[in-house]
């Protein structure tokens, strides 16, 4: 096992703000789903251990703190890798058929093409997680802002945000699944080794993502 | 004689004087809402409930508050559809339409009730009757926490429904420490989604008649009261009046702390706290329709401002710690490049 050698695919910041979006957004979701008056009419009160799930003044709680670090976390992410001039991710022109391509070689077992640190899709996949991200932070503050200071907000400001805020959740929810389900695809494994530990193998590493390797190996030289 | 006579017709008139005064200051106090609205409805409204002047219309068959309220009110509710859906799993349908005549408890048909508590005022037992309808609290979680913004806080402080967008979950009935809100089931946009799945109806209550609000004319109730019992003015007005006669009578208020403040100030000769022990039928039961007083009932949602709070700083807070780390990170890269370049 030793003999297997690693190499830095993210940094610890990196995987903080991952897991700590991750973590604090599913606490949202499930929050989020008990804002609606679904759990006692769906009986998940009545599921042991979750009884608080029809407490709306509680799970507001719940709600508030995971919004803490999820809403800190994302301007966080914006204002720390805008600095630091980190584009990786941003989607690069022909991102969008170069990923159908992509996928055509999960489906038909071709060989991929080479890629760089990132994929086409994944690229594609962090503006479409982004979007839903942005409307819901943006709507919630208005709604937390209105919750404390101003219950008398603008009515159509607010219908906007209620709004946002809903159809951001169905977006939100959607990417999530598509992203766990990412996982199915047994190429893109490896990659979750990268975001628990913030290491892949080299073997996996010069296999897929050798533009990635080479502009390292340029760097460290 | 001529001049007793004289006297007679001065001391006469004198006294038609005075009672001429007093009747003017007596009707003054009679016509006192008049002259509360005659400051426009505008801003910021409140209404008071004086308990010393409700008789419940005793020589009535029905209060008028309350039979103008469904007068103004019920042809608003459409027919719900037949059979109602019903709601997958808890299959429970609340259909009052077939029920419009009930005064007894809050319905859909029934926004406004008269409860009554026997109590002794001033050494003498009394019968004293209490309307209950929504109070329009100042920061109502009915209306805040409502997932559709289909409740809302007007500028005037009117916390309505809007029956175009209501789903009738209840959520709004849950969260009103009265349990103000009250479903028809059958009608509404839920109908029109995932009818077995989701919603069940359209929640209602009390909306302060606000159209009648806009068109510059007051409540209905208010309108119909024989005894003026009901006022409605600009906020600081109403208050400096409930404060006025609560200090007249020696009495007390309500709705000023309750649920954090509300727009409705009610008026009494007995504390609130001897009145909710007194209600008749004996404690009445929010679940079906029968609000208790709850004096000085806390904002549950006050508890969870603090974290609101902090959520409202997090972008600042992520913002600057995203400056921080990468102003660092960029000295060190820069200190690794200078480490290189001197090697
Ligand atoms: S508030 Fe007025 S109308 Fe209503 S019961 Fe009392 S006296 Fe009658
Ligand atoms: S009394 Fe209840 S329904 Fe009315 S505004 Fe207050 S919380 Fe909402
Ligand atoms: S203000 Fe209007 S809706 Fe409210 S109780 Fe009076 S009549 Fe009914």
């Amino acid at each position: 096992m030793s003999t297997v050698k690693l190499i830095k695919r993210h940094e610890l910041i990196v995987l903080l703000e991952h897991w700590g979006i991750a973590i604090s957004g599913i606490a949202l979701l499930m929050s989020g789903i008990f804002q609606l008056p679904s759990a006692a009419r769906y009986k998940i009160t009545a599921i042991p251990g979750f009884w608080w799930s029809g407490e709306f003044f509680f799970t507001l709680k719940l709600h508030y703190i995971a919004s803490v670090v999820f809403v800190g976390l994302v301007l966080f992410h914006l204002v720390y890798h805008l600095l630091l001039q980190e584009r990786a991710m941003i989607p690069q022109s022909g991102d969008v058929s170069e990923s159908v391509k992509v996928l055509k070689t999960f489906i038909t077992n071709q060989p991929e093409p080479p890629f760089g640190k990132y994929l086409p899709e994944q690229r594609l996949a962090y503006v479409a997680i982004a979007i839903p991200v942005l409307l819901l932070v943006v709507s919630g503050l208005i709604k937390t802002w209105k919750n404390i200071y101003a219950p008398d907000l603008d009515r159509t400001l607010l219908l906007w945000a209620t709004w946002m805020h809903n159809v951001g959740f169905i977006l939100f929810f959607m990417a999530f699944l598509g992203h766990v389900a990412a996982l199915l695809i047994k190429p893109n494994r490896p990659m979750l080794r990268g975001m628990l530990t913030g290491r892949v193998t080299r073997e996996y590493a010069e296999h897929r993502h050798p533009r990635w390797v080479s502009e390292i190996e340029k760097n460290e030289t | 004689m001529q001049h007793d006579q004289q006297a007679g017709a001065l001391s006469r008139r004198g006294l038609f004087k005075v009672s001429a005064a007093l009747l003017a200051g007596v009707t003054g106090l009679a016509t006192l809402p008049k002259q509360l609205l005659a400051a426009p409805l505008e801003g910021k409204l409140a209404t008071l409930i004086d308990l010393s002047l409700c008789d419940g219309c005793a020589d009535r068959p029905q209060p008028a508050c309350v039979t103008s309220c469904k007068q103004e009110k019920n042809h608003t509710v459409p027919k719900p559809v037949d059979p109602i859906p019903s709601p997958f799993p808890t299959n429970i349908i609340e259909d009052w339409s077939k029920k419009q005549e009930v005064a007894n408890r809050l319905t859909p048909y029934n926004r406004i009730m008269v409860q009554k508590a026997q109590i002794m005022v001033n050494g003498q037992e009394k019968n004293l009757s209490i309307p209950r309808r929504c109070m329009h609290c100042d920061n109502p979680a009915c209306a805040t926490i409502c997932p559709f913004s289909a409740n809302t806080k007007d500028k005037n402080g009117a916390v309505v429904i809007d029956q175009e967008l209501c789903f009738g979950g209840a959520k709004c009935k849950t969260v009103c420490p009265w349990q103000i809100p009250q479903r028809q089931s059958g009608v509404g946009i839920y109908l029109k989604v995932a009818k077995e799945l989701m919603g069940n109806g359209v929640m209602y209550k009390c909306d302060l008649c606000i159209d009648r609000l806009k068109a510059g004319k007051t409540p209905a109730c208010i309108d119909a009261c024989p005894k003026k019992a009901m006022l409605i003015g600009p906020r600081e007005q109403i208050h400096a009046e409930a404060e006025k006669r609560a200090a007249a009578l020696g009495g007390h208020i309500f709705g000023k702390q309750e649920n954090g403040g509300t727009s409705t100030l009610y008026v009494s000769p007995v504390p609130f706290r001897e009145l909710e022990q007194k209600l008749t039928p004996a404690s009445p039961d929010p679940k079906k329709g029968q609000p208790l007083l709850k004096p000085d009932v806390k904002r549950k949602m006050a508890e969870s401002d603090g974290l609101g709070k902090a959520v409202l700083a997090a972008p600042a807070i992520g913002l600057v710690a995203g400056l921080v780390g990468a102003l660092g990170k960029l000295s060190q890269r820069r200190a690794e490049h200078a480490g290189k370049e001197s090697r």
